[in-house]
Protein backbone atom coordinates (compact mmCIF):
# COMPACT_ATOMS: atom_id res chain seq x y z
CA UNK A 1 0.00 0.00 0.00
CA UNK A 2 0.98 3.34 -0.97
CA UNK A 3 2.15 6.13 1.82
CA UNK A 4 -0.89 8.36 0.31
CA UNK A 5 -3.40 5.33 1.09
CA UNK A 6 -2.25 4.93 4.72
CA UNK A 7 -4.91 6.28 7.15
CA UNK A 8 -4.22 9.61 8.13
CA UNK A 9 -3.29 9.57 11.83
CA UNK A 10 -5.93 11.68 14.11
CA UNK A 11 -4.62 14.35 15.47
CA UNK A 12 -3.92 14.44 19.29
CA UNK A 13 -7.06 16.77 20.76
CA UNK A 14 -9.10 14.33 18.26
CA UNK A 15 -7.66 11.36 19.27
CA UNK A 16 -8.16 11.95 22.79
CA UNK A 17 -11.53 13.67 23.19
CA UNK A 18 -12.92 10.42 21.53
CA UNK A 19 -11.26 8.20 23.93
CA UNK A 20 -12.44 10.81 26.50
CA UNK A 21 -16.14 11.06 25.36
CA UNK A 22 -16.14 6.30 25.04
CA UNK A 23 -14.46 6.68 28.69
CA UNK A 24 -17.40 9.14 29.82
CA UNK A 25 -20.00 6.98 28.26
CA UNK A 26 -18.78 3.84 29.55
CA UNK A 27 -18.40 5.10 33.37
CA UNK A 28 -21.68 6.70 33.36
CA UNK A 29 -23.18 3.28 32.36
CA UNK A 30 -20.97 1.58 35.42
CA UNK A 31 -23.74 0.94 38.01
CA UNK A 32 -20.96 1.64 40.82
CA UNK A 33 -21.43 5.86 39.71
CA UNK A 34 -25.03 5.94 40.23
CA UNK A 35 -24.66 3.65 43.80
CA UNK A 36 -21.99 6.27 44.95
CA UNK A 37 -24.22 9.13 43.72
CA UNK A 38 -27.23 7.99 45.05
CA UNK A 39 -25.70 6.92 48.43
CA UNK A 40 -24.19 10.28 48.89
CA UNK A 41 -27.28 12.33 47.80
CA UNK A 42 -29.12 9.96 50.73
CA UNK A 43 -26.58 11.09 53.23
CA UNK A 44 -26.81 14.52 52.42
CA UNK A 45 -30.66 14.23 53.30
CA UNK A 46 -29.94 12.31 56.38
CA UNK A 47 -28.02 15.23 57.15
CA UNK A 48 -30.78 17.07 57.59
CA UNK A 49 -32.58 14.57 59.90
CA UNK A 50 -29.09 14.55 62.11
CA UNK A 51 -29.32 17.66 62.62
CA UNK A 52 -32.44 17.51 64.55
CA UNK A 53 -30.77 15.81 67.09
CA UNK A 54 -28.07 18.60 67.38
CA UNK A 55 -28.10 21.72 69.93
CA UNK A 56 -27.87 25.02 67.90
CA UNK A 57 -26.42 25.50 64.58
CA UNK A 58 -28.41 22.89 62.62
CA UNK A 59 -26.76 24.42 59.72
CA UNK A 60 -23.24 23.75 60.24
CA UNK A 61 -23.58 19.97 60.80
CA UNK A 62 -25.69 19.82 57.24
CA UNK A 63 -22.46 21.67 55.48
CA UNK A 64 -19.72 19.65 57.08
CA UNK A 65 -21.81 16.18 56.22
CA UNK A 66 -22.75 17.37 52.65
CA UNK A 67 -18.64 18.49 52.23
CA UNK A 68 -17.52 15.47 53.88
CA UNK A 69 -19.62 13.60 51.54
CA UNK A 70 -18.48 14.77 48.13
CA UNK A 71 -15.04 14.35 49.42
CA UNK A 72 -15.07 11.05 50.69
CA UNK A 73 -17.25 9.71 47.73
CA UNK A 74 -15.87 11.35 45.39
CA UNK A 75 -12.63 9.91 46.48
CA UNK A 76 -13.85 6.00 46.80
CA UNK A 77 -14.95 6.46 42.77
CA UNK A 78 -11.71 8.19 41.78
CA UNK A 79 -10.19 4.72 43.48
CA UNK A 80 -11.87 2.28 42.97
CA UNK A 81 -13.45 3.37 39.07
CA UNK A 82 -9.91 5.16 38.30
CA UNK A 83 -7.98 2.29 38.75
CA UNK A 84 -9.63 -0.27 36.74
CA UNK A 85 -9.97 2.30 33.86
CA UNK A 86 -7.34 1.20 32.17
CA UNK A 87 -6.89 -2.46 33.14
CA UNK A 88 -10.59 -3.07 32.41
CA UNK A 89 -9.36 -2.54 28.70
CA UNK A 90 -6.58 -4.95 28.74
CA UNK A 91 -8.15 -7.35 30.51
CA UNK A 92 -11.30 -7.30 28.34
CA UNK A 93 -8.29 -6.95 25.36
CA UNK A 94 -9.78 -3.66 24.05
CA UNK A 95 -6.80 -2.20 24.54
CA UNK A 96 -5.51 -4.20 21.52
CA UNK A 97 -7.72 -2.89 18.96
CA UNK A 98 -7.20 0.18 20.09
CA UNK A 99 -3.24 0.34 20.12
CA UNK A 100 -3.36 -1.40 16.67
CA UNK A 101 -5.28 2.04 15.33
CA UNK A 102 -2.93 4.63 14.78
CA UNK A 103 -3.45 6.52 17.91
CA UNK A 104 -0.66 6.79 20.58
CA UNK A 105 -0.73 5.09 24.11
CA UNK A 106 -0.73 8.65 25.60
CA UNK A 107 -3.63 9.51 23.87
CA UNK A 108 -5.11 6.79 25.60
CA UNK A 109 -3.83 7.57 28.75
CA UNK A 110 -5.10 11.13 28.78
CA UNK A 111 -8.09 9.99 26.88
CA UNK A 112 -8.91 8.05 30.10
CA UNK A 113 -8.29 10.46 32.57
CA UNK A 114 -10.57 13.07 31.05
CA UNK A 115 -13.25 11.39 30.15
CA UNK A 116 -12.73 10.06 34.05
CA UNK A 117 -12.75 13.57 35.46
CA UNK A 118 -15.90 14.79 33.53
CA UNK A 119 -17.55 12.12 35.25
CA UNK A 120 -16.19 13.05 38.61
CA UNK A 121 -16.61 16.60 37.56
CA UNK A 122 -20.87 15.64 37.02
CA UNK A 123 -20.78 13.63 40.32
CA UNK A 124 -19.28 16.22 42.47
CA UNK A 125 -21.88 18.79 40.75
CA UNK A 126 -24.76 17.03 41.21
CA UNK A 127 -23.89 16.28 44.58
CA UNK A 128 -22.94 20.04 45.24
CA UNK A 129 -26.32 21.17 43.99
CA UNK A 130 -28.14 18.48 46.16
CA UNK A 131 -26.25 20.11 48.92
CA UNK A 132 -27.01 23.29 47.72
CA UNK A 133 -30.76 22.63 47.61
CA UNK A 134 -31.00 21.66 50.89
CA UNK A 135 -29.54 24.42 52.47
CA UNK A 136 -31.44 26.92 50.59
CA UNK A 137 -34.82 25.12 51.68
CA UNK A 138 -32.95 25.70 55.06
CA UNK A 139 -33.14 29.98 54.34
CA UNK A 140 -28.83 29.52 54.34
CA UNK A 141 -26.85 31.11 51.72
CA UNK A 142 -24.32 27.71 50.27
CA UNK A 143 -22.31 30.36 48.42
CA UNK A 144 -19.45 30.36 51.04
CA UNK A 145 -18.95 26.41 50.76
CA UNK A 146 -18.04 27.12 46.39
CA UNK A 147 -14.19 27.45 47.45
CA UNK A 148 -14.04 23.99 49.52
CA UNK A 149 -15.96 22.28 46.53
CA UNK A 150 -13.61 23.07 43.84
CA UNK A 151 -10.64 22.73 46.31
CA UNK A 152 -12.17 19.01 46.82
CA UNK A 153 -12.57 18.29 43.22
CA UNK A 154 -8.64 19.45 42.49
CA UNK A 155 -7.95 16.84 44.92
CA UNK A 156 -9.94 14.23 43.00
CA UNK A 157 -8.02 15.23 40.11
CA UNK A 158 -4.53 14.77 42.02
CA UNK A 159 -6.03 11.24 43.29
CA UNK A 160 -7.35 10.14 39.77
CA UNK A 161 -3.64 10.84 38.31
CA UNK A 162 -2.47 8.35 40.59
CA UNK A 163 -5.09 5.96 40.56
CA UNK A 164 -4.03 6.23 36.96
CA UNK A 165 -0.05 6.06 37.33
CA UNK A 166 -0.70 2.98 39.22
CA UNK A 167 -3.54 1.15 36.92
CA UNK A 168 -0.92 1.47 34.10
CA UNK A 169 1.77 -1.14 35.74
CA UNK A 170 -0.20 -3.34 38.12
CA UNK A 171 -3.24 -4.52 38.81
CA UNK A 172 -6.61 -2.96 40.42
CA UNK A 173 -6.02 -4.28 43.83
CA UNK A 174 -2.39 -2.70 44.26
CA UNK A 175 -3.38 0.37 42.44
CA UNK A 176 -6.31 0.99 44.89
CA UNK A 177 -3.63 0.31 47.61
CA UNK A 178 -1.41 2.73 46.28
CA UNK A 179 -4.19 5.54 45.23
CA UNK A 180 -5.51 5.26 49.13
CA UNK A 181 -1.76 5.37 50.40
CA UNK A 182 -1.51 8.40 48.33
CA UNK A 183 -4.30 9.92 49.39
CA UNK A 184 -3.79 9.39 53.33
CA UNK A 185 -0.27 10.34 53.01
CA UNK A 186 -1.60 13.15 51.31
CA UNK A 187 -3.87 14.36 54.20
CA UNK A 188 -0.99 13.72 56.87
CA UNK A 189 2.27 15.44 54.84
CA UNK A 190 2.14 17.58 57.83
CA UNK A 191 3.74 15.45 59.64
CA UNK A 192 6.81 15.36 57.78
CA UNK A 193 7.23 18.95 59.11
CA UNK A 194 6.72 17.24 62.85
CA UNK A 195 8.91 15.27 62.54
CA UNK A 196 11.82 17.28 61.14
CA UNK A 197 11.64 19.25 64.22
CA UNK A 198 12.24 16.67 66.27
CA UNK A 199 15.37 15.31 64.15
CA UNK A 200 18.88 16.17 64.76
CA UNK A 201 20.49 18.35 62.07
CA UNK A 202 21.24 16.55 58.65
CA UNK A 203 20.33 13.94 56.08
CA UNK A 204 16.90 12.98 58.08
CA UNK A 205 15.43 16.42 58.32
CA UNK A 206 16.38 16.77 54.66
CA UNK A 207 14.91 13.82 53.49
CA UNK A 208 11.32 15.04 55.46
CA UNK A 209 12.51 18.20 53.81
CA UNK A 210 12.26 16.13 50.10
CA UNK A 211 9.01 13.65 51.26
CA UNK A 212 7.10 17.12 52.25
CA UNK A 213 7.76 18.67 48.85
CA UNK A 214 6.83 15.53 47.06
CA UNK A 215 4.25 13.76 48.11
CA UNK A 216 0.88 16.01 47.49
CA UNK A 217 -0.38 18.59 49.51
CA UNK A 218 -4.08 17.87 50.14
CA UNK A 219 -4.47 18.92 53.43
CA UNK A 220 -3.34 22.45 51.77
CA UNK A 221 -6.39 21.79 49.18
CA UNK A 222 -8.87 21.16 52.45
CA UNK A 223 -10.59 24.59 53.29
CA UNK A 224 -14.34 22.95 54.49
CA UNK A 225 -13.10 24.60 57.82
CA UNK A 226 -12.52 27.69 56.33
CA UNK A 227 -16.15 27.53 54.54
CA UNK A 228 -18.26 26.24 57.09
CA UNK A 229 -17.37 29.26 59.07
CA UNK A 230 -17.47 31.79 56.63
CA UNK A 231 -13.56 32.52 57.31
CA UNK A 232 -11.76 34.44 54.78
CA UNK A 233 -9.29 32.45 52.35
CA UNK A 234 -6.13 34.51 51.18
CA UNK A 235 -6.48 36.30 48.59
CA UNK A 236 -5.61 33.91 45.27
CA UNK A 237 -5.60 30.97 47.39
CA UNK A 238 -8.05 29.19 45.68
CA UNK A 239 -6.25 29.85 42.27
CA UNK A 240 -2.85 28.93 43.72
CA UNK A 241 -4.84 25.99 44.71
CA UNK A 242 -6.22 25.05 41.53
CA UNK A 243 -2.36 25.76 39.55
CA UNK A 244 -0.90 23.35 42.12
CA UNK A 245 -3.53 20.50 41.71
CA UNK A 246 -3.54 20.93 37.88
CA UNK A 247 0.81 20.97 37.39
CA UNK A 248 1.27 18.19 39.77
CA UNK A 249 -1.87 15.81 38.24
CA UNK A 250 -0.17 16.75 34.61
CA UNK A 251 3.69 15.28 36.17
CA UNK A 252 1.71 12.33 37.46
CA UNK A 253 -0.18 12.10 34.15
CA UNK A 254 2.87 12.51 32.07
CA UNK A 255 4.58 10.02 34.48
CA UNK A 256 1.85 7.60 33.83
CA UNK A 257 2.15 7.88 29.93
CA UNK A 258 5.95 6.78 30.39
CA UNK A 259 5.06 3.72 31.77
CA UNK A 260 2.24 2.69 29.73
CA UNK A 261 4.68 3.70 26.61
CA UNK A 262 7.21 1.28 27.87
CA UNK A 263 4.94 -1.44 28.91
CA UNK A 264 4.78 -4.75 26.82
CA UNK A 265 1.15 -6.21 26.06
CA UNK A 266 1.89 -10.35 25.39
CA UNK B 1 -35.00 -35.31 61.10
CA UNK B 2 -32.68 -33.20 59.22
CA UNK B 3 -34.71 -29.57 59.11
CA UNK B 4 -35.78 -30.54 62.82
CA UNK B 5 -31.74 -30.72 63.84
CA UNK B 6 -31.47 -26.91 61.89
CA UNK B 7 -34.32 -25.51 63.60
CA UNK B 8 -32.91 -26.96 66.74
CA UNK B 9 -29.32 -25.11 65.83
CA UNK B 10 -30.72 -22.01 65.10
CA UNK B 11 -33.04 -21.64 68.18
CA UNK B 12 -30.14 -22.97 70.24
CA UNK B 13 -27.69 -20.45 68.62
CA UNK B 14 -30.11 -17.59 68.87
CA UNK B 15 -30.66 -18.75 72.57
CA UNK B 16 -27.32 -18.06 73.07
CA UNK B 17 -25.97 -15.29 71.07
CA UNK B 18 -29.34 -13.50 73.25
CA UNK B 19 -27.95 -14.64 76.47
CA UNK B 20 -24.10 -13.41 75.38
CA UNK B 21 -25.78 -10.04 74.35
CA UNK B 22 -27.56 -9.72 77.57
CA UNK B 23 -24.50 -10.88 79.46
CA UNK B 24 -22.33 -7.90 77.87
CA UNK B 25 -24.79 -5.18 78.39
CA UNK B 26 -25.21 -6.37 82.15
CA UNK B 27 -21.64 -6.16 82.47
CA UNK B 28 -20.75 -2.80 80.25
CA UNK B 29 -23.93 -1.07 82.94
CA UNK B 30 -21.34 -2.42 85.84
CA UNK B 31 -18.15 -0.64 84.68
CA UNK B 32 -16.86 2.31 86.32
CA UNK B 33 -19.16 6.00 85.85
CA UNK B 34 -17.31 7.86 82.26
CA UNK B 35 -15.12 5.38 81.84
CA UNK B 36 -15.71 5.51 78.00
CA UNK B 37 -14.50 9.19 78.40
CA UNK B 38 -11.13 8.46 80.39
CA UNK B 39 -10.46 7.42 76.91
CA UNK B 40 -11.61 9.53 74.51
CA UNK B 41 -8.80 11.14 72.90
CA UNK B 42 -7.96 14.76 72.69
CA UNK B 43 -9.19 16.24 69.73
CA UNK B 44 -5.20 17.42 68.29
CA UNK B 45 -4.93 13.29 67.74
CA UNK B 46 -8.57 12.92 65.81
CA UNK B 47 -8.10 15.70 63.88
CA UNK B 48 -4.71 14.28 62.40
CA UNK B 49 -6.44 10.91 61.71
CA UNK B 50 -9.69 12.44 60.81
CA UNK B 51 -8.00 12.87 56.88
CA UNK B 52 -9.31 16.70 56.39
CA UNK B 53 -12.73 15.96 57.86
CA UNK B 54 -12.43 17.24 61.12
CA UNK B 55 -15.30 19.73 61.52
CA UNK B 56 -17.35 16.18 60.83
CA UNK B 57 -15.81 13.81 63.47
CA UNK B 58 -16.76 17.35 65.84
CA UNK B 59 -20.36 17.14 64.71
CA UNK B 60 -20.47 13.36 65.50
CA UNK B 61 -18.84 13.67 68.69
CA UNK B 62 -20.81 17.15 69.76
CA UNK B 63 -23.88 14.71 68.81
CA UNK B 64 -22.77 12.05 70.79
CA UNK B 65 -21.87 14.41 73.93
CA UNK B 66 -25.77 15.52 73.84
CA UNK B 67 -27.01 12.25 74.04
CA UNK B 68 -24.85 11.01 76.78
CA UNK B 69 -25.26 14.45 78.49
CA UNK B 70 -28.79 13.72 78.28
CA UNK B 71 -28.68 10.53 80.36
CA UNK B 72 -29.54 12.20 83.82
CA UNK B 73 -29.08 8.38 85.28
CA UNK B 74 -25.25 8.01 85.01
CA UNK B 75 -23.34 8.71 87.53
CA UNK B 76 -20.90 11.14 87.44
CA UNK B 77 -21.18 12.79 84.61
CA UNK B 78 -19.98 15.84 84.97
CA UNK B 79 -16.22 14.79 85.53
CA UNK B 80 -15.26 15.54 81.51
CA UNK B 81 -17.50 17.39 80.69
CA UNK B 82 -14.46 20.20 79.98
CA UNK B 83 -12.50 17.74 78.53
CA UNK B 84 -14.82 16.87 76.02
CA UNK B 85 -16.41 20.06 74.75
CA UNK B 86 -13.24 22.18 75.15
CA UNK B 87 -10.53 19.51 74.33
CA UNK B 88 -12.03 16.97 71.91
CA UNK B 89 -14.66 19.15 70.04
CA UNK B 90 -12.99 22.53 70.57
CA UNK B 91 -10.01 21.32 68.95
CA UNK B 92 -10.89 19.45 65.96
CA UNK B 93 -12.66 22.30 65.41
CA UNK B 94 -11.92 25.55 67.15
CA UNK B 95 -14.32 27.61 65.39
CA UNK B 96 -17.73 25.77 66.47
CA UNK B 97 -18.92 28.07 68.87
CA UNK B 98 -22.01 25.66 70.10
CA UNK B 99 -20.31 23.26 72.12
CA UNK B 100 -18.54 25.93 73.89
CA UNK B 101 -21.83 27.28 75.61
CA UNK B 102 -23.56 24.40 75.56
CA UNK B 103 -20.64 22.77 77.92
CA UNK B 104 -20.70 25.62 79.86
CA UNK B 105 -24.31 25.45 80.60
CA UNK B 106 -24.33 22.03 81.38
CA UNK B 107 -21.55 23.01 83.71
CA UNK B 108 -22.87 25.82 85.25
CA UNK B 109 -26.53 24.97 85.61
CA UNK B 110 -26.44 21.17 85.90
CA UNK B 111 -22.93 20.38 87.46
CA UNK B 112 -22.98 23.72 89.26
CA UNK B 113 -19.27 24.13 88.72
CA UNK B 114 -19.15 28.24 87.54
CA UNK B 115 -15.74 28.51 87.75
CA UNK B 116 -15.42 25.39 84.85
CA UNK B 117 -18.16 26.57 82.64
CA UNK B 118 -16.60 30.28 82.58
CA UNK B 119 -12.83 28.74 81.81
CA UNK B 120 -15.07 26.97 78.78
CA UNK B 121 -16.66 29.98 77.47
CA UNK B 122 -12.92 32.07 77.97
CA UNK B 123 -11.52 29.31 75.90
CA UNK B 124 -14.06 29.22 73.27
CA UNK B 125 -13.88 33.57 73.40
CA UNK B 126 -9.89 33.13 73.19
CA UNK B 127 -10.37 31.16 69.55
CA UNK B 128 -13.21 32.94 68.54
CA UNK B 129 -12.74 36.88 69.44
CA UNK B 130 -15.29 37.37 67.01
CA UNK B 131 -17.93 35.96 68.98
CA UNK B 132 -20.06 38.30 71.10
CA UNK B 133 -22.18 35.67 72.26
CA UNK B 134 -19.56 33.85 74.82
CA UNK B 135 -18.40 36.54 76.88
CA UNK B 136 -22.30 37.64 77.04
CA UNK B 137 -23.31 34.49 78.49
CA UNK B 138 -20.63 34.07 81.07
CA UNK B 139 -21.55 37.84 82.03
CA UNK B 140 -24.77 36.31 82.74
CA UNK B 141 -24.01 33.34 84.27
CA UNK B 142 -21.97 35.82 86.66
CA UNK B 143 -24.45 38.05 87.06
CA UNK B 144 -27.17 35.19 88.02
CA UNK B 145 -25.19 33.99 91.14
CA UNK B 146 -24.66 38.45 91.92
CA UNK B 147 -20.73 38.56 90.92
CA UNK B 148 -21.92 42.03 89.14
CA UNK B 149 -18.30 43.24 89.22
CA UNK B 150 -16.94 40.23 86.82
CA UNK B 151 -20.66 40.28 84.80
CA UNK B 152 -19.83 43.58 83.82
CA UNK B 153 -16.11 42.84 82.90
CA UNK B 154 -17.33 40.15 80.51
CA UNK B 155 -20.14 42.23 79.19
CA UNK B 156 -17.31 44.71 78.61
CA UNK B 157 -15.48 42.03 76.18
CA UNK B 158 -19.06 41.75 74.93
CA UNK B 159 -19.07 45.11 73.63
CA UNK B 160 -15.73 44.98 72.45
CA UNK B 161 -16.67 42.96 69.37
CA UNK B 162 -17.24 44.94 66.02
CA UNK B 163 -20.50 43.43 65.24
CA UNK B 164 -22.29 43.05 69.07
CA UNK B 165 -25.93 44.26 68.99
CA UNK B 166 -26.98 47.48 70.73
CA UNK B 167 -28.80 44.86 73.43
CA UNK B 168 -25.04 44.23 74.34
CA UNK B 169 -24.24 47.75 74.86
CA UNK B 170 -27.73 48.06 77.17
CA UNK B 171 -26.76 45.05 79.23
CA UNK B 172 -22.88 46.35 79.93
CA UNK B 173 -24.58 49.21 81.19
CA UNK B 174 -27.19 47.37 83.12
CA UNK B 175 -24.00 44.98 84.84
CA UNK B 176 -22.15 48.33 85.12
CA UNK B 177 -24.47 49.76 87.23
CA UNK B 178 -25.14 47.30 89.22
CA UNK B 179 -21.82 46.73 89.97
CA UNK B 180 -21.87 50.08 91.82
CA UNK B 181 -20.05 52.31 89.51
CA UNK B 182 -23.23 54.52 88.81
CA UNK B 183 -21.06 57.25 86.89
CA UNK B 184 -19.62 54.77 83.88
CA UNK B 185 -22.98 53.03 83.64
CA UNK B 186 -24.51 56.72 83.13
CA UNK B 187 -21.60 57.32 80.55
CA UNK B 188 -22.40 53.93 78.48
CA UNK B 189 -26.05 54.99 78.54
CA UNK B 190 -25.54 57.80 77.11
CA UNK B 191 -23.63 56.25 74.39
CA UNK B 192 -26.76 53.61 74.09
CA UNK B 193 -28.67 57.04 73.68
CA UNK B 194 -26.65 58.41 71.25
CA UNK B 195 -25.35 55.00 68.85
CA UNK B 196 -28.01 55.41 65.51
CA UNK B 197 -28.46 51.20 66.03
CA UNK B 198 -30.92 51.84 68.76
CA UNK B 199 -34.40 51.62 68.11
CA UNK B 200 -37.24 53.68 69.58
CA UNK B 201 -37.95 51.31 72.33
CA UNK B 202 -34.04 51.13 73.20
CA UNK B 203 -33.80 54.62 73.64
CA UNK B 204 -36.51 55.16 75.81
CA UNK B 205 -35.05 52.81 78.10
CA UNK B 206 -31.53 54.52 77.70
CA UNK B 207 -33.54 57.66 78.43
CA UNK B 208 -35.15 56.72 81.70
CA UNK B 209 -31.40 54.37 82.80
CA UNK B 210 -29.81 58.36 82.27
CA UNK B 211 -32.47 59.98 84.17
CA UNK B 212 -32.51 57.12 87.08
CA UNK B 213 -28.47 57.45 87.02
CA UNK B 214 -28.55 61.56 87.27
CA UNK B 215 -30.94 61.57 90.42
CA UNK B 216 -29.23 58.61 92.04
CA UNK B 217 -25.22 60.69 91.51
CA UNK B 218 -26.94 64.09 92.29
CA UNK B 219 -28.40 62.60 96.01
CA UNK B 220 -25.51 60.41 96.85
CA UNK B 221 -23.23 64.12 95.98
CA UNK B 222 -25.70 66.52 98.48
CA UNK B 223 -25.73 63.32 101.01
CA UNK B 224 -21.89 63.27 100.56
CA UNK B 225 -21.78 67.71 100.79
CA UNK B 226 -24.33 67.25 103.70
CA UNK B 227 -22.10 64.87 105.47
CA UNK B 228 -19.04 67.14 105.41
CA UNK B 229 -20.94 70.08 106.46
CA UNK B 230 -22.18 68.34 109.64
CA UNK B 231 -18.63 66.80 110.32
CA UNK B 232 -17.22 70.45 109.90
CA UNK B 233 -19.80 72.73 111.35
CA UNK B 234 -20.84 70.66 114.25
CA UNK B 235 -24.77 71.05 112.84
CA UNK B 236 -26.57 69.81 110.06
CA UNK B 237 -26.96 71.98 107.13
CA UNK B 238 -30.97 73.63 107.52
CA UNK B 239 -31.52 73.57 104.08
CA UNK B 240 -29.38 72.58 100.39
CA UNK B 241 -28.71 76.23 100.11
CA UNK B 242 -26.47 76.27 103.06
CA UNK B 243 -24.16 73.89 101.40
CA UNK B 244 -23.50 76.64 98.60
CA UNK B 245 -23.33 79.24 101.37
CA UNK B 246 -20.72 76.98 103.22
CA UNK B 247 -18.93 76.61 99.59
CA UNK B 248 -19.23 72.84 100.45
CA UNK B 249 -20.38 72.49 97.13
CA UNK B 250 -20.72 74.84 93.93
CA UNK B 251 -24.22 74.88 93.13
CA UNK B 252 -27.31 72.74 93.97
CA UNK B 253 -28.64 70.27 90.99
CA UNK B 254 -32.12 70.02 89.91
CA UNK B 255 -33.38 66.49 89.20
CA UNK B 256 -34.35 66.13 85.47
CA UNK B 257 -38.03 67.09 85.81
CA UNK B 258 -36.32 70.32 86.86
CA UNK B 259 -37.52 70.29 90.37
CA UNK B 260 -35.50 70.39 93.92
CA UNK B 261 -34.15 67.54 95.59
CA UNK B 262 -35.52 67.34 99.03
CA UNK B 263 -33.73 67.70 102.49
CA UNK B 264 -34.89 66.54 106.26
CA UNK B 265 -33.42 68.50 108.17
CA UNK B 266 -34.34 66.30 111.34
CA UNK B 267 -31.92 62.87 109.97
CA UNK B 268 -30.10 64.91 107.96
CA UNK B 269 -31.21 62.65 103.91
CA UNK B 270 -31.27 63.56 100.74
CA UNK B 271 -34.20 62.27 98.91
CA UNK B 272 -35.46 62.67 95.27
CA UNK B 273 -39.07 64.35 94.74
CA UNK B 274 -39.68 61.62 92.25
CA UNK B 275 -38.48 59.01 94.56
CA UNK B 276 -36.23 57.38 92.16
CA UNK B 277 -33.65 55.14 93.85
CA UNK B 278 -31.75 52.46 92.12
CA UNK B 279 -30.27 49.46 93.85
CA UNK B 280 -26.78 49.67 94.14
CA UNK B 281 -24.65 53.02 95.82
CA UNK B 282 -22.13 54.80 94.05
CA UNK B 283 -18.53 54.87 94.01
Amino acid sequence: MSAALEPKPPRAVAAVAAIAVNTFREAIRDRILYLLLAFSLLLIAASRLLSFITVGDEEKIVKDLGLSAIAVFGVLTSVFVGVSLVFKEIEKKTLYTLLASPIRRWHFVAGKYLGFMTVLAINVSLMTAALFLVLLARGEAPWMLVPAVVLTLVQLALVTAFAVLFSSFTNPVLSALGTLSVYVVGHLSWSFDLLKKRLPLGAGRRLCDVAHSLLPSLDRLDVKMHAVHGLPLPDGYVLFGICYGVCYSVVVLVLACCVFERRGFA
Amino acid sequence: MRGLVVTLLVLAGAAGAGSGRAGLLRLAGERAPAQELLYLPNGKYLKAVSLGHPGLVADLVYLWAIQYYSDYERGDRYRYVEHVFGNVIGELDPHYVDPYWLGAMILVAESRDLEAGLRLLDLGFERNPDRWILPYLAAFECHRVRDYSRAARYMDRAAGVTDAPPLVLRMRAAMVARAGDVREALDMWREVLADPRSDAGARAIAERQIRDLKVKIDIAQLQDAAERFTATRGRRPARLQDLVGAGVVGSIPLDPDGQSYRYDRENGKVTSPAGRILGASPR
